[in-house]
């Protein structure tokens, strides 16, 4: 039995009155911390500290990565999307001048399945030798019968891209994750969340909303694609990799391997973005490795931008049926949803658990099915499956409340249980102007505007297997470590801010030591889990070096350890500052050149709502409300998003400059799923015919409306911290708020993304195309 | 990129006579030595291996091609390789062509701007993805059919699209078509000849491997633009799918010849990303002409531009934005 | 008629003024400056992204124009200024433009920080006291997957106002 404590924290929404919660804590936890007004550095706009390194180019990239004697990797790619391979000789490729090691990836007599597919690999002197190489293979491939639509992967007749046998089982991270599915042509699922009974609830409706919704599969488009330097030696193996997960790709290589953890050591620095796309090793980071045992040499691998594009995930297409039953006063009585979607070859194109937890109904169900195409596999992308669930059920929410009479935040009033979200509603109808929100398609003239708004869900996820460091050396310098990899959040920051805020210091004055597996575990950067994993056992642990180094300054200063205070850079006495000690002086009295203290991610106070292996998620979910303003030019059938409200919630904010621009380029990757993405596949090719930068669009500054970010401080009295994520919430709602206010504007319900012109004018009838 | 040599000709006649070929617009994909102007398109090509030259030679040693000047009788040359940026914001042209600045004051991004010459530009390859993706041996590169035509076309052309559906990808042409531009070719023996840009440009039907008539042995020196007559008044539109930094869904350059009576003299009406070359309206010409142009006339004009329309399977909504656009652009140039 | 000089297609030698100083390099003329900034000098700053000229990651400055680096070859680089995101700052002062992008946090993942930097700090020399909509166009080629733009806006109006 550990021992605990009973303290009473400030709890609730700071924006909408405080009050406190009684909790009873593990004994060696720092006490609450007040709301962030009362500190120091929590809650503050801080600039990130390595801010320096990436306006000046210093900050090193996995793809800048260079080591003495360095080979240079390339996959051979299946062409077709979906062949057997008839032969495969690598002779001439591994005979070749410069060449070093190639391997087959492939063996003849193997189905591949999409066009892409790696083959084979080489690893040569120079690019340049290492594409002759490629170019030497001897590899023949028969073509095969192909679906790249899932519409038509779905019908009776289509060429079948797996046999039940061989099609995947199950997939972890993905969405449906269920084993065991029935797989019935291309068709696996459905997965099948249930309560209540749908079919009473319809029966007992006064009002029923059907709806068919589409999205489009979106690509990462990582700005620095995926990448790893692998260097295999003797005494152990070291890899620089762009990953959004340093802990998890050392235990999946020290596992493929068979070496020990302690011989494994993965290392990133700068990461050119990830979105969920780098959270495992994937075949890439398999493969340099397995290039660099072999060559004895290290090995670099980089997808080109056309690689990128075509086989390093993608967010999976979903065809979503909606059906609502509603009592007239809103009170929901029904949800019935069904759902195709497809990743390609792999698993996890489901709409995620949005409609299953957002609002209150009593009667639910979701058949969500994964759809298999030949086409490269998707993976977790910024909110998988509620960012398409939420496109679909917050325009059936909108559909509904405009059937009822209702106002769409009235609804949500009614129907909404989260009180954060409720807030959120409230201070965002106020910043955009709700009040002037008109008639849908009332606007006169060409160009229409509108308004709309939509909610976002996500868990509140913790990592438990999560643990840091806080060492003070003799001569005052601080330092802070952990594996944890900044994927662009500022995640190093934010850990100097609470250091700084526990011993008195300033942010600048930490070194943070990050992205690196010799430090302990921190975590994944995906779930929107990183700080709300990283910051409370990081509180913890530079509590206790300050209470080490406490007990050298209590006896200078002729205090108890418990009378003083970590203020201003000083160690002083709380009832009387004017007997102090400058942070270094005490530093300098310490026994040994350095203390240090490594505590682990503790539960959160009140325990969680659900455990797994290493990770948990809290009680309460990620809220979030985004605003639109929209200006649809009806002529031309351009939409433009003027304005965006985003009004979000994360625990306790650390960095709200951070979370600014966290929440802005949330709100900015869901313009850009709206208004422009799209992975264009030729049906009769099998080919993604816009596998670049030129015609998979992205928005760009011009696109990009006026963003007001809205941070609220939600405290529970849950950990150390308080603090939780908030990089899914921020994209979630955005796409839905788009699609709402564009209703607004034009008084047509735009189903499908991205609503591009030719969209736009279809559904006002000026194509001729239905 | 396969390797190259490279060349750097100090006159325009070296340079012609350094290469048997065209410029950046190649008659296939697989002769031996290239011209390159600004270089954008080009090692966009050489890079996809669409091209692979055994020389590169280079036209930007060449001193003088890059002059904007204007004769005494109000005449404005442009030197082939001035770039996109110095064009854009010359006074000459910001004067007396204000839709040739704004058409190309709206390609690309500045960094792109500064460096692809006017010249380049006209000379481009199409954008058509096909076209560039070195997995579909199309019929422009000596395949066996278009894949656009059943395939994914939503960008591609509505009209002349029966053989090979692309789109000319220049913003620059469709205003310089417009305004009647002139291209000035010069070769290898020191002559020169002119013609007309809109004759310069090749259509499917005459040629299905090139864009444009330029010779063997020829390069583009110079566009001429006559001096506008007076009353004369203009404006180029675009529409893409992204506000900015993106080729256009639809542009259209209007140029107008207004009497003192009020009456439309002559007009030119040219659609862009809507044919192989870029598409003159005469239609909608010739509902214009005669007339006082207002509201009524850009409308009839507008209607009349699409007439013959042969829109594909996924672009039927381009009809109704060049409508809009036409539309539009008459009266941005009454404006 | 004389024929000119050939280099290549082999390695030949190529001076580039990086930064203010010459450097003698050996390249193949199918070289693109990116590469040879990158790959042969060692200046990993300035990033290649789509290497087609659709991102804008990849800017620098020719003779104090920006240009994107995965578009030009080494060799017609010669004789021209090159200023990259390594030669911006004079010595420890940043220029306004960096100092700004850190106060503003103007990044995220910092991939297209560089370029990014480039052609802000390149507005300003030529246009030293632009509005929103001229910061706009002079970024409107960069891709950002992060979505830094509004503070990339902001950063770069706030360098002007602090500039003389």
């Amino acid at each position: 039995m550990t021992a605990t404590r009973t303290e009473i924290f400030s709890a609730g929404i700071v924006e909408a009155g405080l009050g406190t919660v009684t909790r009873e804590i593990p004994a060696g936890e720092p006490p609450p911390w007040p709301p962030n007004a009362e500190l120091t550095w929590i809650g503050k706009d801080v600039p990130r500290l390595n801010g320096r390194d990436k306006v000046t180019g210093a900050t090193r990239y996995t793809v800048d990565v260079r080591l003495p004697g360095m080979l240079h990797a390339r996959f051979l790619r299946c062409p077709l999307p979906s062949a057997e391979l008839r032969k495969l000789d690598t002779a001439a490729a591994t005979a070749l001048d410069g060449a070093r090691a190639v391997i087959a990836l492939a063996r003849p007599g193997d189905r591949l399945r999409y066009a892409g597919q790696p083959v084979a690999a080489v690893a040569a002197l120079s690019p340049g030798v290492a594409a002759e190489a490629l170019a030497a293979i001897d590899a023949e491939f028969r073509p095969l019968p192909f679906v790249v639509d899932m519409d038509e992967a779905r019908a009776p007749d289509a060429p079948l891209v797996y046999d039940e046998a061989s099609a995947p089982k199950g997939n972890p991270s993905g969405f449906p994750a269920a084993p065991g599915l029935p797989v019935v042509g291309n068709v696996r699922g459905p997965a099948v969340v249930r309560r209540g009974d749908p079919a009473q609830g319809f029966a007992a409706a006064d009002i029923v909303v059907e709806g068919e919704y589409r999205t489009q599969v979106q690509t990462h488009s990582c700005l620095e694609p995926h990448a790893i330097v692998a260097d295999w030696r003797a005494d152990g193996l070291t890899v620089y990799m762009s990953t959004q997960f340093t802990s998890g790709v050392r235990q999946e290589l020290a596992a493929l391997f068979g070496l020990p953890l302690n011989r494994v050591r993965v290392v990133v620095d700068g990461m050119g973005g990830g979105f969920g796309s780098k959270s495992q090793l994937g075949v890439y980071g398999r493969t340099a490795v397995e290039l660099s045992r072999l060559a004895g040499l290290p090995v670099r691998l980089a997808l080109d931008r056309h690689e990128e594009q075509i086989d390093a995930g993608n967010r999976p297409g979903t065809f979503q049926r909606m059906r609502l039953g509603a009592k007239r006063d809103g009170t929901l009585t029904a949800l019935a949803i069904e759902s195709h979607g497809t990743a390609g070859v792999a698993l996890g194109a489901g709409i995620g658990f949005f409609a299953e937890r957002i609002y209150t109904c009593p009667n639910f169900e979701t058949l969500q099915h994964d759809v298999f195409v030949n086409a490269g596999p998707g993976c977790a992308m910024r909110g998988p499956g509620n960012t398409p669930g939420a496109y679909g059920l917050e325009q059936a929410i909108d559909t509904l409340s405009e059937r009822l009479g209702l106002d769409p935040l009235a609804l949500r009033d009614r129907i909404d249980p989260s009180k954060a979200r409720r807030e959120e509603r409230r201070i965002g109808a106020e910043r955009i102007g709700w009040s002037r929100r008109h008639k849908p398609g009332a606007d006169p003239g060409a160009v229409k505007r509108g308004m709309g708004v939509a909610q976002s869900l996500w868990m509140s996820n913790v990592q438990t297997n999560v643990a840091c460091e806080v060492r003070v050396l003799r001569d005052g310098s601080v330092e802070a470590l952990s594996s944890v990899q900044d994927i662009g959040t500022g995640i190093g920051t934010v850990m100097a801010q609470v250091v700084a805020e526990v011993l008195g210091l300033r942010p600048g004055d930490i070194t943070v030591r990050i992205g690196d597996t010799e430090f302990p575990p921190g975590g994944p950067s995906y779930g929107s889990r990183t700080t709300a994993s990283i910051t409370p056992p990081l509180r913890t642990a530079a509590t206790r070096v300050l209470a080490e180094l406490g007990r050298e300054a209590a006896r200078m200063l002729n205090a108890a350890p418990e009378e003083l205070e970590a203020r201003e850079g000083r160690i002083r006495v709380k009832s009387d500052p004017g007997r102090s000690l400058a942070f270094r002086d005490a530093a300098a009295l310490l026994r040994t050149d350095r203390i240090s203290a490594v505590e682990s991610r503790a539960d959160d106070y009140p325990g969680f709502r659900r455990r797994m292996p290493d990770a948990a998620m809290a009680h309460e979910d990620l809220g979030g409300v985004q605003f639109a303003e929209v200006a649809v030019d009806t002529e031309t059938g351009a939409i433009r998003v003027e304005r965006v409200v985003a009004v979000h919630d994360c625990g306790r904010p650390i960095n709200r400059l951070l979370l600014e621009s966290q929440v802005q380029g949330g709100v900015l990757m869901g313009v850009s799923y709206a208004l422009l993405e799209r992975r264009v596949m030729d049906r009769r090719t099998g080919l993604m015919v816009n596998a670049d930068l030129e015609h998979y669009k992205l928005a760009g500054v011009h696109d990009t409306p006026e963003i007001e970010v809205v941070i609220l401080e939600n405290l529970q009295g849950n950990s150390a911290t308080d603090a939780y994520g908030i990089a899914e919430p921020a994209n979630i709602a955005t796409a839905p708020a788009i699609a709402n206010a564009v209703y607004n504007a034009i008084g047509v319900r735009l189903t499908s993304l991205p609503m591009t012109p030719d969209v736009v004018l279809a559904a006002l009838g000026k194509t001729g195309r239905s | 990129m396969n390797r190259f040599a490279y060349a750097s000709p100090a006159t325009v006649t070296e340079a012609a006579a350094a290469t048997g070929l065209v410029a950046e617009a190649m008659v296939t994909f697989d002769e031996s030595a290239v011209l390159k102007a600004g270089g954008i398109d080009l090692l966009d090509l050489l890079k996809l291996e669409l091209l692979t030259p055994s020389v590169v030679v280079n036209l930007r040693a060449i001193k003088g091609l890059d002059a904007i000047t204007q004769d005494a009788a109000g005449n404005v040359a442009i030197g082939a390789m001035a770039t996109l940026s110095q064009v854009a914001e010359h006074p000459l042209v910001r004067g007396s062509y204000p839709a040739l600045a704004t058409a190309i004051a709206g390609a690309a991004g500045p960094q792109l701007r500064n460096v692809a010459t006017l010249g380049g530009n006209l000379l481009q390859r199409p954008h058509c993805w096909y076209l560039r993706s070195p997995a579909h041996h199309c019929l422009r590169k000596g395949g066996g059919h278009c894949f656009a035509i059943h395939g994914e076309n939503q960008y591609h052309a509505i009209f002349d699209n029966h053989a090979c559906a692309i789109v000319h990808p220049s913003t620059a042409a469709t205003a310089l078509v417009a305004l009647n531009a002139e291209v000035e070719l010069h070769d290898a023996e020191g002559a020169t000849r002119r013609l007309p840009l809109e004759d310069f440009f090749v259509g499917p039907d005459d040629d299905i491997q090139r864009e444009n008539a330029l010779r063997p042995r020829e390069v583009l020196t110079a566009i001429h633009l006559r001096k506008p007559a007076s009353g004369t008044r203009m404006a180029h539109l675009r529409q893409g799918e992204k506000a900015g930094f993106d080729w256009p869904l639809a542009d259209v350059a209007v140029v107008l010849a207004i009497g003192p009576d009020g009456v439309c003299r002559e007009a030119s009406v040219v659609l862009g990303a809507a044919a192989p070359v870029p598409h003159r309206a005469r239609a909608a010409e010739q509902a214009l002409q005669g007339r006082h142009p207002g509201e009524a006339a850009a409308g009839d004009a507008a209607r009349a531009a699409l007439r013959g329309a042969t829109p594909l399977s996924l672009n039927a909504y381009k009809l109704a934005l060049f409508e809009t656009l036409v539309r539009r652009a008459i009266l941005a140039a009454l404006a | 008629m004389t024929r000119p000089e050939m280099a290549g297609p082999g390695k030949t030698a190529i001076t580039l003024a990086v930064n203010g100083t010459s450097r003698q390099l050996e390249l193949e003329p199918r070289t693109t400056l990116a590469e040879a900034l990158r790959n042969t000098l060692g200046l990993t700053g300035t990033k290649i992204a789509c290497n087609r000229g659709a991102c804008s990651a990849c800017t620098v400055w020719l003779n104090g124009q920006p240009v994107l680096s995965c578009m030009t070859l080494a060799i017609d680089a010669a004789g021209q200024e090159i200023t990259t995101i390594e030669g911006l700052a004079h010595g420890e002062a940043l220029h306004p433009v960096q100092d700004a992008f850190i106060e503003h946090d103007a990044m995220q993942c910092g991939f297209c920080t560089p370029g990014m930097v480039m052609s802000c700090a390149a507005l300003l020399e030529r246009n030293p006291h632009p509005d929103a909509e001229a910061v706009r166009d002079a970024i409107a080629g960069h891709y950002c997957r992060c979505g830094t733009y509004p503070h990339v806006v902001a950063a770069t109006l706030a360098a002007a106002e602090r500039k003389p």
